[in-house]
C-alpha cells in the first residue's frame, strides 16, 4: 500500500464522512463531525466519556442512521440502513460491547449474521461442522489463539477469549477494507493488549483503514498515525501522532489547549 | 503459556463433571420428575394408571400439547412469550368447524385453512409486540381476549360436533399396530424443530435474539422479523392444536382450551428452556410435555378433583423455574450456605412482614368465631 509513504494531500481517503450530525431525542450526540480515513493506516478516535466516539462509529457501521451528514466510500456515496449494508461494503466493526450471544458457542458467535451453509434439496442448512472448523483456523492463524474446547458457550470465556471471537468475526472476511474498534483493549491484560496492539499493526500492512477508539493515549501513540479528538459532540482536531505528543493531545481532549471551542 | 494452559486444564478438571452434565440437566430434570411420578403411582394406584387405556389417554393428552411446545420453545428462547394460543386453537377450530358444517367445505382445505389463519393470529400477536410495541406479555393477554371474544361471538353457546374422519384421525386415530396419529403428529412436529433450531438461521438468530437483544441487532439480525417468525410459527401450531383438539373430541365450542397457554408454558420451561432467554432444549420441552400430561392423569386417577390441575399447574412452573435459576447462579458465585443467604437483613424484614401478615389473618379468624352468629348453621 502505498498510501502509507504518500504525502497526505496526495492520498484519497477510503471513507470520507462530512458534516454528521446526530440527535438521540432532545440530546444531541454529534453535531457537524468530519473523518477521513485512509487505507493502510491506522485513525484513533480519542476524547472524554460521552463525547460522541461510538455513535461516529455506529453511524459509519450502519447500525445508527444520521440525522444529517454523508458518508462516502471511494468518493461514492453512501446510505446505511443496516450493519448488514455496512459489511457488504467492506466496513466492519468490533464493537466496545463485543456484541457476542453469550449461550452461544465461539463458532456461531463467529458467522453470527452470515452463517456458513450447505444445501440439502436446495434447501440451505448451518453447516456447523465447516464453521467450526474455520472457526479454529481463523482463531489459531491470524490471532494465534486456541481455546480449550470450541463446545463451551461465550459465557464462559475470559475477556481476551471474548475479543478474540469478535477480532476474527470482522477479519474473517476476505473483502473487509474497513475495521472499526471500539476500546478493544478496554478489558484486557497487558499481555492480551500487547497481543492486540500486535494485530492492529498487521491488519495495517495488509491495507486495511482501521480506526481505533481508545481512552489509552500509550496504547494510540503506539499504533496510531493520526489521531483525531472529540469533545461533546465536535471534532476538535486532528493530529499526526508522527508531529504531535500526548500532552498536546491531552489538552485538546479537556479543552485546555489553543482552541477556541471550549465556551 | 503453558503454565496458563495447565491451570485452565486444572480448573476444567475441576468443574468438568458440571459443565458435562449441564447439557443433559434440562432432560435430567423432568425425567427425574417424571421417573417420581411413575414410581409414586406404582405404589399407590398401580391397576388403574399403568393400564394400556390410560397410556393411550396420557399419550394423546400429551400429544395435543407437542406442536405447541415445540413452537413456544422458540418463542420463550427469544424473551418471547405468547399467552393467547388457548383462544387462537378455539378460534381457528370453530372457523374450521364452521367451514365444514355450514360451508361444507371439504376436510382437508379447512384444516389447511385452520393452519394458515393461525398463523396469521400469529403474525397479529408478532405485529403487535414489534411494531406497536406492546410489551409480549401485554400484547398477547390482550389478543386472548381479542381472538376468545371472536370466538364467543361466532359460537355463541353452540357446541359443533360431529366431524369428517380426517379430522377425528388427526385428533385420536391410530395407525394400527403404531403410534396413534396425533402423537406421530407431535414427535414429528418435534423432530424438525430440533432439526430448525440447531441447523437453520432461524434457530440460531432465536438463541441470538435471546442471548442478547442488542448484541444481535448490532451483528446485523434482523431481530424483530424474527420474532415475527416466532409468533407465526407459534400461531400455527396452536392452530393445529385446535385441529387436534377438535378431533380428539369430535366437538368444538367457545370455551375450549382454556389453560392452554400456562400448561404449554410449563411444559417447555420444566424441560430447561430458559424464561429468560438463550437457552433452548426441544427434548427438554418434549420430556416437559410428557410430564405435565403424567402428572395430570395421576391427579384425574387419584380422583384429585380437577381445579387442583391449575393449583399443580403454577407450582411446577414456579418451581422449575426457580430451581433452573438457582442453580444457575449457584455454579457461577460458587456455593454459599443457604442458611447463610436467608439470614441477611433484607430476608428477616421480610420474615418479619410475613410473621405480621399471618398474625393478623389468625387474629382476625379468632375474632370472626368469637364475633360469629349462628345464622348460617343450617344454610
Ligand atoms: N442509543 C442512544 N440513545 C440516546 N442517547 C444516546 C444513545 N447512544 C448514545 N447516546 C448519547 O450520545 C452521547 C455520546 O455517546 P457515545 O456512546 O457516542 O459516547 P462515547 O464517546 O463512546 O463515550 P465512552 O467513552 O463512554 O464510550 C452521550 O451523551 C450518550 O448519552
Ligand atoms: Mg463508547
Amino acid at each position: 500500500m502505498n498510501a502509507v509513504s504518500a504525502p497526505e494531500d496526495l492520498a484519497v481517503p477510503v471513507i470520507r464522512m462530512r458534516g454528521i450530525s446526530k440527535h438521540f431525542g432532545g440530546v444531541t450526540a454529534l453535531e457537524n463531525v468530519d473523518l477521513d480515513a485512509y487505507a493502510g493506516r491506522v485513525l484513533a478516535i480519542v476524547g472524554d466519556n460521552g463525547a460522541g466516539k461510538s455513535t461516529l462509529i455506529k453511524i459509519l457501521t450502519g447500525v445508527h442512521q444520521p440525522s444529517s451528514g454523508t458518508i462516502t466510500i471511494d468518493d461514492e456515496s453512501l446510505v446505511l440502513d443496516n450493519h448488514s449494508d455496512a459489511i457488504a461494503l467492506g466496513i466492519d466493526a468490533v464493537y466496545q460491547t463485543l456484541a457476542l450471544a453469550d449461550h452461544l458457542d465461539p463458532a456461531a458467535n463467529m458467522f453470527l449474521g452470515s452463517e456458513l451453509t450447505r444445501r440439502f434439496f436446495g434447501i440451505p442448512f448451518l453447516d456447523n461442522r465447516k464453521m467450526r472448523k474455520e472457526a479454529e483456523r481463523v482463531l489459531d492463524e491470524r490471532l494465534g489463539v486456541k481455546l480449550r474446547s470450541m463446545n463451551v458457550a461465550a459465557e464462559s470465556l475470559s475477556g481476551g477469549q471474548r475479543q478474540a471471537i469478535a477480532i476474527a468475526r470482522a477479519v474473517y472476511h476476505s473483502d473487509l477494507r474497513v475495521l472499526v474498534m471500539d476500546e478493544p483493549t478496554a478489558a484486557l491484560g497487558p499481555q492480551e493488549t500487547a497481543r492486540t496492539l500486535k494485530l492492529i499493526k498487521v491488519l495495517r500492512e495488509e491495507g486495511l483503514a482501521i480506526i481505533l477508539i481508545s481512552h489509552s493515549l500509550d496504547d494510540v501513540f503506539e499504533v496510531a498515525d493520526q489521531v483525531q479528538v472529540m469533545r461533546r459532540g465536535r471534532r476538535v482536531g486532528v493530529v499526526n501522532t508522527a508531529d504531535s505528543s500526548s500532552q498536546e493531545v491531552l489538552g485538546m481532549i479537556v479543552g485546555a489547549g489553543a482552541e477556541g471551542e471550549t465556551s | 503459556m503453558s503454565t496458563q494452559e495447565s491451570t485452565l486444564a486444572a480448573v476444567s478438571a475441576g468443574r468438568s463433571w458440571q459443565e458435562r452434565l449441564e447439557p443433559y440437566l434440562a432432560i435430567v430434570g423432568p425425567l427425574a420428575m417424571i421417573a417420581m411420578i411413575l414410581a409414586f403411582m406404582a405404589v399407590v394406584e398401580p391397576a388403574r394408571y399403568f393400564r394400556l387405556s390410560n397410556l393411550n389417554i396420557i399419550l394423546l393428552e400429551a400429544a395435543l400439547y407437542m406442536p405447541m411446545a415445540m413452537a413456544m420453545t422458540f418463542v420463550i428462547t427469544q424473551r418471547g412469550i405468547d399467552l393467547s394460543i388457548g383462544s387462537v386453537a378455539a378460534l381457528t377450530g370453530i372457523i374450521m368447524a364452521f367451514a365444514i358444517k355450514q360451508y361444507g367445505f371439504p376436510a382437508w382445505v379447512a384444516v389447511g385453512m385452520a393452519l394458515m389463519i393461525g398463523g396469521t393470529f400469529g403474525l397479529i400477536n408478532g405485529l403487535v409486540i414489534t411494531r406497536f410495541k406492546v410489551p409480549d406479555l401485554i400484547g398477547t393477554l390482550a389478543m386472548d381476549l381479542v381472538y376468545r371474544g371472536f370466538a364467543l361471538v361466532l359460537a355463541k353457546g353452540l357446541v359443533l360436533a360431529r366431524f369428517p374422519d380426517l379430522i377425528t384421525d388427526i385428533g385420536r386415530g391410530r395407525i394400527s399396530g403404531f403410534l396413534p396419529i396425533p402423537v406421530l403428529i407431535g414427535l414429528i412436529t418435534f423432530i424438525v424443530g430440533a432439526i430448525v433450531l440447531r441447523k437453520t438461521w432461524f434457530g440460531r438468530y432465536s438463541i441470538a435474539i435471546g442471548s442478547n437483544p442488542e448484541s444481535a441487532e448490532m451483528t446485523g439480525i434482523a431481530v424483530d422479523r424474527y420474532k415475527v417468525y416466532a409468533y407465526v410459527l407459534m400461531g400455527a401450531m396452536a392452530g393445529l392444536a385446535g385441529v387436534m383438539l377438535t378431533g380428539k373430541l369430535n366437538a368444538i365450542q367457545a370455551t375450549s382450551a382454556p389453560y392452554f397457554n400456562l400448561h404449554v408454558i410449563a411444559a417447555v420451561v420444566v424441560g430447561g428452556t430458559s424464561l429468560f432467554g438463550g437457552r433452548a432444549y426441544m427434548l427438554g420441552s418434549l420430556a416437559g410435555v410428557l410430564l405435565l400430561s403424567l402428572m395430570i392423569n395421576a391427579l384425574v386417577t387419584l380422583r384429585i378433583e380437577f381445579f387442583w390441575q391449575s393449583v399443580a399447574s403454577g407450582v411446577v412452573i414456579i418451581l422449575s423455574v426457580g430451581l433452573y435459576t438457582w442453580l444457575q447462579k449457584k455454579d457461577r458465585d460458587g456455593s454459599k450456605g443457604v442458611l447463610a443467604s436467608l439470614s441477611t437483613p433484607d430476608n428477616r424484614k421480610l420474615f418479619k412482614l410475613a410473621a405480621v401478615l399471618i398474625l393478623g389473618i389468625v387474629s382476625l379468624i379468632v375474632l370472626g368465631f368469637v364475633f360469629a352468629t349462628t345464622t348460617t348453621g343450617s344454610g
